[in-house]
């Protein structure tokens, strides 16, 4: 995992991945494991890597995808949802392949003093695994309420309870487990018992949007990460641009982590 | 033992150390890529378009990609021409690199007031005006898709510039070669072709566009045949010397394009595919001539044989 200096700034570089594994977990969800040494010794929390899929043809763009875990081995895992053509592609490739991913990208999430919730929302659960983490390596006192459409769609439940020692609040919207309905509910519960100085929220921008608000509400820091339609990754193209305070703002270098109070819904 | 060649270049009074810069808007100012390339390498660093005070661009969603391209309608968001001279271009200026400036406007006026604030700074190597722009006084219609309007910006913004200045062309014209008479008839040192084929892309799913603004710029290597003819055709109409882009991804494409009449060449939507392909270009184009016994690059220039 990242060294806590060489965040945002750290010099980003091109890494011949090898896939290692890609598999269904969940209803359109699967984790790609990649040897990808130099990028799983890099990655910092909330960053994310920006893939070339192998053999994809005629298409040029490259995809960004967070990093749910990087470890010692030189291993990384990213959890995917299928949701256009290159998320479909990507669930048939096979390991042994080879794919380019320039890393690390992204200004990601930072800790900050006091009780921290994490709230996860269906694939956005993904990219707070590393976060969830470090808080736990640094004993810092956080909760975790995460959210899906069904229970089955909770693939990271099982790591994120071995890592609190507990299970996470959960919410799920058909109500096959914890609470019925989405995961704003619990937050709202968690929230105005108190104690918490900070909320870090990843999950489609309605959720996001809404769990700012609640944390707004009762005076609490959030932080968020966008997600954006992204060409270059680097900074250079403004495609990924989302509305600030400051005017139009890149979500791959700016962000994709922001505190909610700087944008723009 | 390599032989020597020499790889350095004449654009309308610009001198590269080699034929390769990237395309306007695809590398910022440099910095953003200094990670994967040597800036300090490229024979110039072209800069994303600069207006006098700065746009904020258009809503997103701003790309959509297409088959083996992509569509932008970016809308030339950027800061203004005051920040590229104090936050730009002296990091460029560090590196080493002559920069050329991108210059857009939405009036014959605004056009010439960002080349005379570059005048007076000092700092441009050369100017790429973009004439692709809509005119604002013209009810929107972009300047460089009428001979008129293109001697009119053209020739306002020579009577300003005291460097080189490149005239950019838009392909969405019937006839490129007018265009390109008429740039250089009203003082053009160079023309830049191609820049993006107005296109658009379809969610027949939502039946909605996928873009923002409905219609975008397509780029990438879908364009490229588009943008060699035009290249080769505009190399047989006018004198003056030609920045050859268009899909653009490795030294044999750069090649190809010198061979149709360009002199250099720009790298444009390949960055986004490979952040080393501007390297990768500048070494590929080396190579070829090294493979081919050439020993000046500038004997590729035309050298198309039909």
């Amino acid at each position: 995992m990242c060294e806590s200096e060489a965040r945002d700034g750290a010099k980003a570089f091109e890494e011949r991945a090898r896939v290692i594994s890609n598999a269904y977990v969940g209803p359109r969800l699967y984790k790609i494991t990649l040897a990808a040494p130099k990028t799983a010794a890099a990655i910092c929390p909330g960053q994310f890597v920006h893939m070339l899929l192998p053999g994809f043809g005629a298409h040029i763009l490259r995809r960004p995808f967070s990093v749910y875990d990087a470890r010692e081995d030189g291993s990384i895992d990213i959890i995917y949802q299928t949701v256009g053509e290159g998320t479909a592609y990507l669930t048939e490739v096979e390991p042994g392949a080879e794919c380019s991913v320039i890393a690390p990208l992204g200004h990601g999430w930072q800790t900050h003093e006091g009780k921290s919730l994490i709230v996860g929302g269906g694939v956005g659960a993904a990219p707070l695994f590393m976060f969830a983490q470090q808080l736990a390596a640094e004993g810092r006192d956080f909760d975790v309420v995460l959210g899906a459409q069904t229970s089955d769609m909770l693939v990271t439940r099982a790591d994120y309870a071995k890592l609190l020692g507990r299970d996470p609040v959960i919410a799920t919207d058909d109500g096959s487990l914890g609470h019925a309905g989405f995961c704003t509910e619990p937050v709202r519960e968690a929230l105005a018992q108190g104690g918490y100085a900070n909320v870090y929220c990843c999950g489609p921008a309605p959720l996001m949007r809404a769990v700012a608000g609640i944390a707004a509400d009762v005076g609490v820091e959030c932080w968020v990460s966008m997600e954006k339609r992204m060409a270059c990754g680097v900074g250079a193209c403004l495609s990924c641009v989302v509305e600030t305070q400051a005017g139009k703002r890149r979500s791959c270098v700016d962000g994709p982590v922001f505190n909610a109070k700087e944008l723009v819904w | 033992m390599v032989m020597a060649v020499n790889m350095q270049v004449n654009l309308g009074g610009l001198v590269m150390a080699n034929p390769v810069t990237d395309a306007s808007g695809t590398f910022a100012a440099g910095r953003e890529y200094s990670d994967f390339v040597d800036v300090a390498r490229m024979g110039a660093v072209t800069t994303k378009g600069v207006s006098l005070n700065g746009w904020e661009g258009n809503d997103s969603p701003r790309i959509a990609e297409t088959p083996s391209g992509m569509l932008n309608s970016i809308g030339l968001q950027n800061p203004g021409v005051k920040h590229l001279c104090e936050v730009d271009l002296p990091w460029l200026k560090a590196q080493g690199v002559p920069a050329i400036v991108n210059v857009s406007g939405h009036s014959l006026e605004e056009y010439v007031a960002v080349v005379e604030a570059l005048e007076a700074d000092g700092q441009a190597d050369a100017y790429e005006i973009n004439i692709s722009c809509p005119n604002v006084d013209a009810g929107g219609l972009t300047f460089g898709t009428h001979v008129p309007s293109v001697e009119k910006v053209v020739s306002a913004c020579r009577a300003a510039a005291t460097k080189p200045m490149i005239v950019k062309l838009t392909p969405n014209v019937t006839d490129i070669t007018e265009i390109a008479k008429a740039a250089e008839a009203s003082g053009a040192d160079a023309i830049s072709l191609i820049n993006t084929l107005l296109g658009m892309a379809i969610d027949a799913r939502t039946r909605k566009p996928v873009l923002a603004r409905v219609v975008g710029g397509l780029s990438g290597p879908a364009v490229k045949p588009v943008a060699l003819r035009m290249v080769w055709q505009c190399h047989n109409a006018v004198k003056v010397p030609i920045l050859g882009m268009g899909g653009i991804s490795t030294g044999t494409d750069a090649v190809e394009f010198m061979l149709a009449g360009a002199t250099a060449v720009a790298v444009g939507t390949a960055n986004f595919t490979n952040p080393h392909a501007v390297d990768e270009v500048i070494d590929g184009i080396q190579a070829y001539c090294e493979q081919q016994g050439v020993d000046d690059v500038n004997d590729l220039i035309g050298g198309l044989q039909c």
